[in-house]
């Protein structure tokens, strides 16, 4: 757990040095201004809204144009608050203990109804949409999106007068928006066939063997 | 001409045909073809033997004629009176040809007649993340082209969902396939 610990110390390291852009020292003084405020749950749920992907921006307008904090100082909170809650999830529950989260955001001088805010944020029901979002932003290769064939059997051809030889031809719809049309001729078929299999198989077998889930 | 150098010379002249008719051999040519087979037979002489040669290959390869197809066309070529036919030796080169070039002849023929890029060759690994849910995700890359064009790679990346669906699709065109051939076989 030192680990989580040793990364706090660093975030407010960088916080002082200005090295986490918007983030700035005052967050966590504005943050205890802001405790006074009413609608505190409410800029929390904000947060973890975008923090799901979802679009906030009214959520976001209402709250700043209600607010009896300057816009400056709120935006501050507001990025402080967005870039505690995301590091606090890039770290699996399995190597988090939620005292020691709590431990480590009262180090922070994080206000305790915050503490127990974040904490059930990191720790609730929420969490595995959070890092759902979350993996969509890793860098990705395009993915399959959609996948079409057709058996074509060519009859007569100007090279062969009798063909009759079957041929499929395949489309793939990638997420990158690119479409990719090719031919498959029979042995190649039975190829890509068996290959698929193999990689469904090696999937399977890897989600079988626990031994191989990557530990830190 | 000895008998052993004039059957080494008539299958040398069938393989170069096919080299230059369907494997777009641009090395070859009917002159060299002469110069290095049949040098001291006239001109007019080599040019009907070459294209009579030509002609039978073309009609053995458009027609993909199987062995006893094979047998009934030289027979009666051989029969011919005149010119036109075919002697003996001629119609057992051809045989000998055919047999053993038979299915690349149809596969390059078959090719010709293929537009799209075609599937030439596939890689693919199966990778689990280190952070979040730790999922195999599948990365393929698909070798895409042409006889005459440059090959293109495409990588495309499959969770499992996504390769249950490619191949329960896969299995429905081998089904397509299998009924296809079916028929077939029954119409003949």
């Amino acid at each position: 757990m030192q680990k989580v610990s040793s990364f706090f110390l660093d975030f407010i390291e960088k916080t002082q040095a200005g090295q986490h852009g918007q983030v700035s020292v005052h967050f966590f003084v504005q943050l205890q201004c802001l405790l006074q405020w009413k609608r505190l749950s409410w800029l929390n749920k904000a947060v973890v809204s975008s923090l799901e992907g979802k679009d906030c921006r009214e959520v976001m307008k209402s709250i700043a144009e209600s607010s009896v904090v300057p816009q400056e100082q709120l935006s501050h909170i507001i990025s402080g608050m967005h870039r505690v809650l995301s590091e606090a999830i890039r770290i699996p529950t399995s190597l988090l203990k939620q005292e020691v989260l709590k431990e480590d955001l009262r180090e922070l001088r994080i206000p305790e109804d915050f503490v127990t805010d974040f904490s059930s944020v990191v720790f609730g029901s929420r969490r595995a949409g959070l890092e759902a979002v979350a993996s969509q932003k890793d860098p990705h290769l395009p993915a399959l999106e959609e996948f079409k064939w057709r058996v074509d059997v060519a009859i007569s051809t100007s090279s062969l007068a009798r063909a009759l030889q079957p041929s499929v031809l395949m489309r793939m719809k990638l997420s990158d928006g690119s479409v990719h049309q090719f031919e498959v001729p029979v042995s190649k078929f039975q190829e890509l066939r068996y290959n698929v299999a193999l990689i469904l198989k090696e999937m399977n077998d890897l989600e079988k063997k626990s031994i191989l889930k990557i530990q830190d | 001409m000895s008998d052993t150098e004039s059957f080494r010379s008539i299958n040398s002249l069938i393989s170069g045909i096919c080299q230059t008719e369907f494997f777009n051999n641009s090395e070859l040519n009917e002159q060299l073809l002469k110069e290095q087979l049949y040098p001291e037979v006239p001109q007019d002489d080599f040019r009907c033997l070459y294209d009579k040669m030509r002609g039978l290959i073309k009609s053995m390869a458009s027609a993909d004629m199987d062995p006893s197809q094979l047998g009934v066309f030289l027979t009666a070529q051989t029969r011919k009176q005149g010119g036109g036919g075919v002697s003996a030796e001629q119609a057992t080169a051809l045989s000998r040809f055919w047999k053993s070039h038979r299915v690349k002849v149809r596969e390059r023929l078959q090719a010709q007649s293929r537009w799209e890029p075609a599937l030439r060759g596939l890689s693919w690994r199966v990778d689990i993340q280190t952070s979040g849910h730790s999922n195999p995700v599948g990365v393929v890359e698909l070798e895409l082209g042409g006889a005459t064009q440059d090959t293109e790679c495409v990588c495309v990346e499959v969770d499992e969902s996504k390769v249950e669906e490619v191949l329960m699709k896969m299995k429905e065109i081998q089904e397509n396939m299998d009924h296809y051939v079916k028929q077939t076989s029954n119409l003949h």
